[in-house]
């Protein structure tokens, strides 16, 4: 089957993911994914794999240091040369994951932005950093979600920063995946429109009680400390998304 | 120079057949290969994938009638010409209609399996583009016609 032809047969054969935030669950598993997946040539299993690990927060939290998570943003933005939107992408999807992490040192008290080339990636960083005290970064004229992010945060309202960084992510993916139907981007765009619609559909208004609830007994009652973490699903954020955990060697 | 008009002509006569097996092969191609992998993700419903999937192969049909009705006793000087011209070019227009039906089939099989209220709809695009082989078609009979025997 040459090329085109075995990207028509994979994306035709991955279900339709539907708006962000729709539906309760995944409508495929990341074993079906990954069975799915296999037809990918090497070398774009390769570049897919690469560019999940950079972009999604499962892959970076394994990162201990900010510089090591550049270099492989770096690596990865050189290695995607070849297909350009993907590339345009992966680094617009890290000058956001910069900017979130932007609001969030300031949120914290941090009064300048202090070596910003060391924790942040791309094109807004001296924007970031001339603008610190502005909510908006100086970005608010085209990035209207910015100053929104920032009230959210000072308001303390997670559920809806996180909503909103996941909207703003799904609509940079919806702008790219237009163009593409039946290539290599297609996959590349699915796959990280699945990891974000995996990773909310992990979120679990019980299991956070319970989580909680079992971390408050463990402060009160050093002795009782059970295991701290009995939950039904993997802790979102840590750990690869599951279909890239046993060909990451 | 008449041995050269005589060869286009002999050209002319089997493009139609020529051009239009491959436009169809490449667009039952992608179509069908639209086709396995909706069929991958659904529970039922694999014969209308596949039955879309065919569609492409008109266009050879096609070919083959066009070929028929510009066949002659002779091919030779006063109809080589006439041969090559409309042979070659509803050939091409085979080729390019079969490819592209293929193409727009593999995005309605894709669109219709995450809606499938819209399966007839998404056929129009299609249809359309059989609308405009059968245009080549009748048109080619039609000059057929005139071509001196």
């Amino acid at each position: 089957m040459s090329n085109s032809h075995q990207y028509i047969a994979l994306i035709c054969s991955l279900p339709h993911l539907g708006l962000l935030f729709s539906r309760a669950d995944v409508p495929i598993s990341a074993f079906r994914l990954k069975q799915r997946l296999a037809v990918l040539a090497p070398d774009h299993a390769r570049l897919l794999r690469d560019m999940i690990a950079v972009t999604d927060w499962a892959g970076v939290a394994r990162c201990n240091e900010d510089s090591e998570v550049l270099a492989r943003a770096n690596k990865v933005v050189a290695d995607l040369a070849d297909y350009p939107d993907l590339q345009h992408l992966a680094g617009t999807r890290m000058e956001t994951r910069t900017i979130i992490a932007a609001l969030r040192r300031r949120r914290d008290g941090q009064e300048t932005p202090g070596d910003i080339r060391g924790w942040g990636f791309g094109r807004w960083c001296t924007q970031i950093s001339n603008n610190w005290s502005d909510p908006g970064f100086g970005l608010s004229h085209f990035m209207p979600w910015v100053p929104e992010a920032h009230q959210l945060m000072a308001a303390g309202d997670h559920i809806a920063m996180e909503r909103l960084a996941l909207t703003e992510v799904f609509r940079q993916l919806d702008h790219y995946g237009h163009t593409h139907q039946f290539d290599f981007e297609a996959v590349g765009i699915y796959v990280l429109r699945w990891v974000i619609v995996e990773r909310w559909s992990r979120y679990n208004v019980k299991d956070a009680r319970r989580r909680l609830g079992t971390l408050v007994d463990a402060a009160l009652n050093p002795s009782n400390a059970a295991p701290p973490f009995p939950l039904a699903r993997p802790e979102p954020f840590l750990g690869q998304p599951a279909i890239f955990e046993e060909t990451a060697s | 120079m008449n041995e050269f008009v005589v060869a286009l002509g002999w050209f002319g006569l089997f493009a139609p057949v020529a051009l239009g097996a491959i436009g169809s092969a490449w667009g039952c191609a992608l179509a069908g290969s639209a086709a396995i992998g909706a069929m991958l993700d659904s529970d039922g419903g694999y014969g209308r994938f596949i039955g879309v999937s065919l569609m492409p192969s008109s266009q050879v049909i096609y070919g083959i009638v066009i070929m028929f009705s510009l066949q002659q006793t002779t091919v030779d000087a006063a109809n080589g010409a006439a041969l090559f011209g409309i042979g070659t070019l509803a050939g091409l227009t085979m080729l390019f209609t079969g490819i592209r039906q293929g193409e727009v089939l593999a995005s309605a099989i894709h669109a219709s399996k995450a809606k499938p209220e819209i399966f007839g709809i998404s056929l129009a695009p299609a249809a359309v583009l059989e609308g405009f082989s059968v245009f080549a078609l009748v048109f080619a009979l039609v000059l057929a016609g005139s071509i001196p025997a």
